[in-house]
């Protein structure tokens, strides 16, 4: 039983190892129940996509440091996880849970039912007036409105006269970008020609470089010069495309100008963070609001980047043309068409 | 004696992987006490926690039998995965088609036709696709694991293709059929048990999982079919020799194996999503799973439900550690899961040391 007696010790000898800096643990799992919890869901991306989810984990951590609040976030990884992770902040009673992305719409319609008590947001989640409920606040964006502003840019830029929209998943909420990017193109030159294509038709539409730069290169191949993406993960590849092709994109969501400097002529930027700060700030001053929550060019929730990466690339002459049509939106002189509105 | 053994090599495995485990969750600096009291609180607390474990456990306890049907005839099904994705649709498909969706369907029948039919679809289809790798090994010889896996890539991107362009209401953003019809919803527990919400999604498919361990037991045990099936599981040449035709036990342990697998739809189906859900045993599936499930259960029935339920409070356990602690994600339980499989297979190991410790205090004696 030599053998055996070695193991022993040298299990002994592991454990004293270890429980030295065990001495030091943290003691995070106490639980201060008088500040406001709150917990976020991401979305299939996770909180590191550089993109939709990094700018909602922005907002909360921002909130986080202004606000006494306890933060607790899951990325579930897969779809089927999202439901049992919304339902665990629930169980545990948390004010404010929030769910980045609309696939987790129908999850947060039923657990908010279920806790009538407690507090949701969600992140485009589109739910027909007569299903919404009290409790959840439905963060949306006026999507069309940035797209009118790069198109015009986009349109203004190209030599061409043709320009390329790549969607990530065929669905309402992307054809909302599409729309408003070719009516701001077409506002500036009637006879535009806009391609447009679409990654897919499933949620792994959003996470595929390749095709995404695919696509790109076959529009730049029909003459396209300027591509708009609205396709998360995907977009990416499309980035790559404009620097080998010496051509323009166009980011989406977060400021994306930084990824390729000089290939991005902008960014069209959805302030996902100033939607989720706003809404932790709400619920601890507790005036908090349930019902549809749009931000738009009005509010700061829709604009398009502007920094040192893009500022030569455009002339001032159509940065103040789009200056005023940002104006003329804000005042309702244009309307921009809102694809989904029925 | 024998029993004890059963008993106690698995327990010993799962202990040795939570020693294991508390040894990584102090590495990475956090509390192994407040973290196994997380995990162990939220799977067993009232109601949400048991009635949680329990819904996960049901999908595992069919895939583990599923597993153990096979491996008792000597066969390792990897495609119960697939099995039951197919079954799932079949399930949805009747949920559907014959139960008046408004221009999806071509019958209108009532509850007690339409459940039992639905059952019977995700049975037979997943019978078939289990068959199927049965016929190719018992015909020609090829490897049922080649053909199993195989077969779980044709599974999902055939019923992806249904869903997606046969069975999604229009404009539908998340890949899922239409729902199915009422009268094809079976009942959640909390209808019947006070203090249990139905927002948990336990349904009657628990008592069914329970019902088929029963019956594979007497299958395998007090049948003649069973029988042959172990017969040629412990010696296919002496089985054959005994006069028992092995392809054909083969194709048949294949097909139960499949139908125990297809009943996972049942469960998720018409009992919890009410739709057929794409990829909803993504992750490390119900299918995979259940492999570990047969192993830690020793290839029972019995020992199945245990280890089913096991798996099942370390889904919900793993959750709530993944967000309510610090440090440790939810990747602490799959390195438990994985310890405990590494301990069980290191069995043969454990019971040659013990066996000399007793034979060795004997002869102290």
């Amino acid at each position: 039983m030599k053998l055996s007696g070695s193991i022993l010790l040298a299990l002994l000898c592991v454990l004293a190892l270890v429980l030295t800096p065990a001495c030091n643990l943290s003691k995070a799992s106490a639980d201060d129940k008088s500040k406001v919890h709150v917990g976020i869901v991401f979305d299939i991306g996770g909180k590191d996509d550089r993109s939709f989810n990094a700018s909602a984990w922005e907002g909360v951590k921002r909130a986080a440091k202004d606000y006494p609040i306890v933060l607790r976030d899951v990325e579930p990884g897969d779809p089927t996880s999202l439901e049992p992770a919304m339902r665990a902040f629930a169980e545990k009673g948390y004010d404010l849970i929030i769910g980045v992305g609309f696939t987790q719409t129908p999850v947060i319609q039923q657990v908010a039912h279920d806790y009538p008590n407690l507090k949701f947001a969600i992140i485009d989640g589109v739910v027909p007036p007569e299903e919404q409920l009290p409790n959840v606040a439905y963060l949306l964006f006026k999507e069309h409105q940035g797209s009118y502003l790069v198109g015009m840019i986009a349109a203004r830029k190209s030599q061409t006269g043709t320009i390329g929209f790549i969607g990530g998943m065929d669905i309402p909420l992307i054809h909302r970008f599409e729309k408003g990017y070719e009516e701001g193109a077409r506002a500036v030159n009637p006879n535009i020609k806009v391609i447009e294509n679409y990654v897919g038709v499933t949620d792994v539409a959003w996470n595929n470089p390749g095709k995404g730069k695919e696509l790109a290169v076959a529009q730049y191949g029909k003459g396209a010069d300027v591509i708009f993406t609205a396709a998360g993960n995907s977009g990416l590849g499309a980035f790559d495309a404009a620097e080998q092709n010496g051509k323009f994109v166009i980011g989406v969501d977060s400021d994306q100008n930084w990824v390729k400097p000089g290939f991005v002529l902008t960014s069209m930027v959805k302030r996902v963070d100033n939607a989720v700060y706003q809404i932790v700030g709400d619920t601890v001053q507790s005036h908090f609001q349930g019902g549809v929550h749009v931000f738009g060019l009005d509010n700061k929730g829709i604009d398009y980047a502007l920094d040192q990466y893009n500022e030569k690339l455009i002339p001032p002459d159509v940065l103040k043309d789009v200056e005023a049509a940002k104006q003329k939106i804000i005042n309702g002189q244009i309307q921009v068409t809102d694809a989904m509105a029925k | 004696m024998k029993l004890l053994r059963e008993i106690l090599f698995p327990l010993i495995a799962v202990l040795a992987a939570f020693l294991v485990g508390a040894i990584i969750v102090l590495l990475i600096h956090d509390d192994p006490i407040e973290t196994y009291k997380l995990l162990i609180g939220s799977a067993l607390s009232w109601p949400d926690g048991i009635g949680y474990t329990l819904f996960y456990a049901t999908p595992l306890i069919f895939t583990g039998l599923a597993v153990a049907v096979a491996f008792r005839c000597g066969l390792l099904n990897i495609g119960a995965e697939g099995q039951l994705y197919v079954a799932a649709f079949a399930a949805a498909w009747v949920g559907i088609t014959f139960g008046g969706v408004e221009g999806r369907s071509i019958a209108n029948l009532s509850a007690w036709l339409l459940v039992p039919l639905a059952c019977f679809a995700a049975m037979a289809s997943g019978a078939v696709w289990g068959a199927v790798p049965g016929v190719l090994k018992a015909k020609f010889g090829s490897h049922e694991v080649i053909n199993t896996i195989m077969m779980n890539f044709i599974a999902l991107a055939l019923v992806s293709y249904f869903t997606q362009y046969h069975y999604k209401a229009q404009g539908d953003p998340i890949l899922q059929t239409v729902p199915i019809s009422a009268s094809a919803h079976i009942a959640r527990l909390g209808k019947f048990i006070p203090g249990l919400p139905e927002r948990i999604p336990l349904n009657i498919a628990f008592f069914l999982a329970l019902l088929a361990c029963v019956l594979v037991y007497i299958f395998l045990w007090r049948t003649k079919w069973g029988y042959e099936i172990r017969a040629t599981g412990a010696n296919p040449a002496a089985a054959e020799y005994g006069g028992i035709s092995t392809g054909r036990q083969i194709v048949l342990a294949m097909a139960v194996s499949g139908a125990l697998a297809g009943l996972v739809g049942v469960n998720e189906v018409l009992g919890y999503r009410y739709r057929y859900y794409d990829s909803f045993s993504s992750g490390v599936g119900y299918g995979f799973t259940g492999i570990a499930v047969a192993l830690l259960g020793r290839n029972h029935p019995v020992g199945v439900v245990f280890a089913a339920l096991f798996f099942g409070a370390l889904k919900r356990g793993g959750l709530f550690v993944d967000i309510f602690t610090e440090h440790v994600s939810k990747d602490l339980v799959e390195v438990l899961k994985a310890l405990v499989i590494l301990f069980v297979a290191a069995e043969l190991y454990f019971r040659g040391r013990l066996g000399r410790f007793g034979l060795m205090r004997r002869a102290k004696i």
